[in-house]
C-alpha cells in the first residue's frame, strides 16, 4: 500500500508539463546518441549535464535517466539495420537482427526490438519500484567493514562477468584501481602520482577517461576500415511481425526480462552481459540452435528485452546504495552530486519525492520510447544516413565538446585524447575495457572503507569477521575468486591439451 | 609477440612506475594504514599478472606467427591522422576560439581522412562548425572559449 501510494505522488510528480518536456528530451536525446555508434549513453549524459543546471535535481535526473534507457532502444536501429552496434549492448542483436533485414524482416525486428523493450523496461521498474526502498535500508545498517565486503564482491565480479578469462580481466582492474589513486589521498590529503601538477590534483576525472576509452577508443577503431557503410531501408507497412513471430518472441521477451534485471544488479558491463547471456540461453533453449545467427527472432527479442531490463536493475544498487554499476550510472552521480544529491541509503527515505518522480517518469519515458521507436523510427533511421565520414568527426566534436563542457579545461581534453589512444590500442588487444574505467570508479571506495574499518578497529582484522553481513560477503568473495581461479585454469589446461592435439 | 604478451609489457611497465612511485608515499601503519599502502599492492599486483603473461602468454593456434607489418601500419593511417588533427584542434581550441577551432579541424578531417574535394570539405566544415556552435553554444548553453572572435 505504501508503495502504491507512494507511486501515486510520483506520478503527481512527473505528470507536470515540465517533467513531461524534460522525459521526452531525455528520450529522444537518448535514442539519437544509441544511433549513433560511438556515442552511446555516457557521452549523451555528460552533454546534457551543463543544460540541467536551470533545471531542480527531480528534472535533472529525470532528463538524464531517459538518457541512459533511451540510448538502449536507440542502440538496436543501426544493428539491425547495418549490422554495427550503435551501443555496446546491441553487439549480439546484429547476428540475428542484421540477418533478418537481408531477408527483408527488418521492420519486424525493429518492432519485436522496440515491444521487448518496453516489456523489459516496464518489468525492471516494477524490481526496481520493489527492491530499491529494501535495499536502501537494509544498506543503513552498513558500516566501513560491510562496505569494504559489498566492493571486494563487486571487483570480484568485474574480474569475472568480462568477455575474457578471469587471469586476463584482473590487470585491467588493477590498472583501473591505480589510475584512481592519482590525486589527493581523500583521508590523509596527501597527493599521489601529481608530479607537481595541479591539473590532477582532484584526480584524472572519470567523465574524461570514459569517454576518451569507450567514445573515442571507438571511433579510432572504427575509422580504421572502409568509410563506406551500407544502410537497408525500413518501410513502415513492414513494420508489423507474423502472429508466428510474435508467438516466438513471448517466450525470450519474459525470460529477458527476469534475466536483464538480475544481471543489471551486478556491477561490471551489466547491459552488454545480460544481451549476451540472453542470447546464449535462447540458443540453448531452442529446437534447432544451428539456426541461430541466420535470422531467428528469438536472437532479438531475448537480448533487446534483457538489455533494457538491465537498467532497471542497474538504477537499485546506485540510488539504494550509491555504487554506480556502470560508466553512465557513474556520470548520472556526478550530474546529482552537482545538484545536491546524494544517491544511498539515505536517499530514498530523505528525498521520496525525487525517487518517485523519477520510478513514474521511467514508466511515462518507456511509452514515450515505444512511440519513439516504431512509428518514427524513420527518424531516426534518416541520421544513420549521413555518411559515415561525415558522421565521426560529429561524433568527436561531440565527446570534445562533452568532455569540455564539465569543468572547461583543455586538460581534461588532453586526457580524453590519451584514453582514446589507450581505448583504441586495448581494443586491438582484445582487453575488455568496461572492468578497466569500472575499477577505476569504484577503486578509491574500497580504499577508503577498508582503511576506515582498519582504523576503527585499531589496526585488528578480525573487524571484518566479527561484523556478521561483512563476514557474510566476504566468504562469498573467497567461494567465488576460487572457483574464477579453478575455472580460468581448467580451461588454461584445456588449451595446453588441445594444443598438444593438434602438434601430435 | 602476440596480444597477451604486448598487453603483459604495458601492464609491467605501469606496475614498475607504479612501485617507484608508490614506495615514496608514506604506507602509514595497521592502525592508520597511509595512502601509499594501497598504490603499492597494485603495482605489486600488476608486475606479477605482466610478468605472468609475458613468460606464460603463448600464441592461440591460428593466429599467425608474426604480424603483417604492412597491413597494421595500412590500418593504423587513418586512425593516427584522426589522433594528430584532434590533438592540434585541441591545443589551439581556447587559442582560437571554438568556431575557428571546429571549422578549421572538420575542414582538414573532411579533406584529409575523408577525402572529400576542397569545396565540399569547405561547405561541410562551415555548415557543421557553425552549426555545432550555435547547438552546444546557444541551445545547451556550453561555456565555449570564444578565440578571436567576439561571438
Amino acid at each position: 500500500m505504501d508503495v502504491l501510494n507512494h507511486l501515486l505522488n510520483g506520478f503527481h510528480t512527473a505528470l507536470s508539463f515540465h517533467n513531461i518536456y524534460l522525459c521526452f528530451i531525455g528520450c529522444l536525446w537518448g535514442t539519437i546518441v544509441g544511433v549513433l555508434p560511438g556515442v552511446g549513453p555516457l557521452i549523451g549524459i555528460t552533454l546534457l549535464i551543463p543544460a540541467t543546471f536551470q533545471f531542480d535535481a527531480t528534472g535533472a535526473i529525470i532528463m538524464l535517466t531517459g538518457i541512459y534507457y533511451g540510448a538502449m532502444y536507440g542502440g538496436s536501429t543501426t544493428s539491425i539495420l547495418m549490422n554495427i552496434p550503435g551501443e555496446s549492448a546491441s553487439i549480439v542483436t546484429c547476428l540475428d537482427g542484421y540477418q533478418m533485414t537481408l531477408k527483408g524482416r527488418g521492420g519486424a525486428a525493429l518492432f519485436i526490438s522496440a515491444w521487448g523493450s518496453w516489456v523489459g523496461g516496464t518489468l525492471s521498474i516494477i524490481g526496481l519500484m520493489l527492491l530499491a526502498p529494501i535495499l536502501a535500508d537494509f544498506a543503513m545498517k552498513f558500516g566501513p567493514p560491510e562496505m569494504f565486503a559489498v566492493f571486494l564482491i563487486a571487483f570480484i565480479l568485474i574480474g569475472s562477468l568480462g568477455r575474457n578469462s578471469f587471469f586476463k580481466t584482473m590487470p585491467t582492474v588493477f590498472m583501473g584501481m591505480l589510475i584512481g589513486t592519482i590525486g589527493m589521498d581523500p583521508l590523509t590529503g596527501v597527493l599521489r602520482f601529481t608530479h607537481g601538477s595541479k591539473d590532477i590534483y582532484d584526480g584524472l576525472g572519470i567523465l574524461p577517461v570514459a569517454m576518451g576509452t569507450f567514445g573515442i577508443g571507438e571511433v579510432l577503431s572504427s575509422t580504421e576500415g572502409s568509410l563506406i557503410r551500407i544502410i537497408h531501408k525500413v518501410k513502415f507497412s513492414e513494420l508489423l511481425p507474423t502472429r508466428k513471430e510474435l508467438r516466438a518472441s513471448l517466450g525470450p521477451i519474459l525470460r529477458g526480462s527476469g534475466l536483464g534485471f538480475v544481471i543489471g544488479l551486478l556491477p561490471g558491463a551489466a547491459h552488454i552481459l545480460a544481451s549476451f547471456v540472453s542470447y546464449m540461453g535462447e540458443k540453448r533453449l531452442a529446437k534447432n540452435p544451428e539456426e541461430f545467427g541466420t535470422g531467428r527472432i528469438e536472437g532479438v527479442a531475448g537480448p533487446e528485452t534483457a538489455n533494457n531490463a538491465a537498467t532497471g536493475g542497474a538504477m537499485i544498487p546506485f540510488l539504494g546504495m550509491g555504487i554506480p554499476t556502470g560508466p553512465a550510472p557513474a556520470v548520472m552521480m556526478i550530474a546529482l552530486l552537482i545538484h545536491g544529491v546524494q544517491p544511498g541509503p539515505l536517499f530514498i527515505s530523505q528525498q521520496p519525492d525525487i525517487f518517485w518522480g523519477l520510478v513514474a517518469s521511467m514508466y511515462l519515458g518507456n511509452v514515450i520510447l515505444i512511440i519513439l521507436n516504431l512509428p518514427f523510427v524513420g527518424i531516426f533511421v534518416n541520421i544513420l544516413r549521413v555518411p559515415f565520414r561525415i558522421l565521426f568527426p560529429i561524433i568527436l566534436l561531440i565527446c570534445i565538446v562533452g568532455t569540455y563542457s564539465v569543468n572547461l579545461s583543455t586538460f581534461d581534453l588532453a586526457v580524453l585524447l590519451c584514453f582514446g589512444v589507450f581505448g583504441y590500442v586495448f581494443r586491438k588487444l582484445d582487453y575488455d575495457l568496461a572492468p578497466f574505467v569500472l575499477a577505476m570508479i569504484l577503486g578509491p571506495s574500497i580504499e577508503v572503507a577498508f582503511r576506515q574499518s582498519l582504523m576503527g578497529s585499531g589496526g585488528s582484522f578480525s573487524i571484518f569477521w566479527q561484523k556478521p553481513i561483512a563476514l557474510v560477503l566476504i566468504l562469498l568473495s573467497c567461494l567465488m575468486l576460487i572457483w574464477n581461479v579453478f575455472r580460468a585454469l581448467r580451461l588454461t589446461r584445456a588449451s595446453w591439451e588441445k594444443a598438444l592435439e593438434l602438434s601430435e | 609477440m602476440n596480444k597477451e604478451r604486448a598487453g603483459s609489457l604495458f601492464f609491467l611497465f605501469t606496475g614498475i612506475y607504479g612501485f617507484v612511485l608508490a614506495i615514496q608515499l608514506p604506507l602509514g601503519r595497521l592502525n592508520e594504514p597511509g595512502p601509499g599502502i594501497l598504490p603499492l599492492c597494485l603495482s605489486i599486483l600488476l608486475c606479477i599478472s605482466g610478468l605472468s603473461w609475458l613468460i606464460l602468454g603463448k600464441r592461440k593456434s591460428g593466429e599467425e606467427a608474426s604480424p603483417d607489418l604492412h597491413a597494421i601500419i595500412k590500418n593504423l593511417a587513418t586512425p593516427l591522422q584522426i589522433v594528430v588533427l584532434s590533438a592540434a584542434f585541441i591545443l589551439t581550441f581556447t587559442l582560437l576560439g571554438y568556431l575557428v577551432a571546429s571549422t578549421l579541424y572538420l575542414f582538414l578531417t573532411f579533406l584529409w581522412v575523408s577525402r572529400f574535394k576542397i569545396w565540399v570539405a569547405i561547405g561541410l566544415a562551415v555548415g557543421i562548425g557553425v552549426g555545432s556552435w550555435y547547438f552546444f553554444g546557444k541551445v545547451l548553453a556550453v561555456q565555449l572559449p570564444k578565440g578571436l572572435l567576439p561571438l
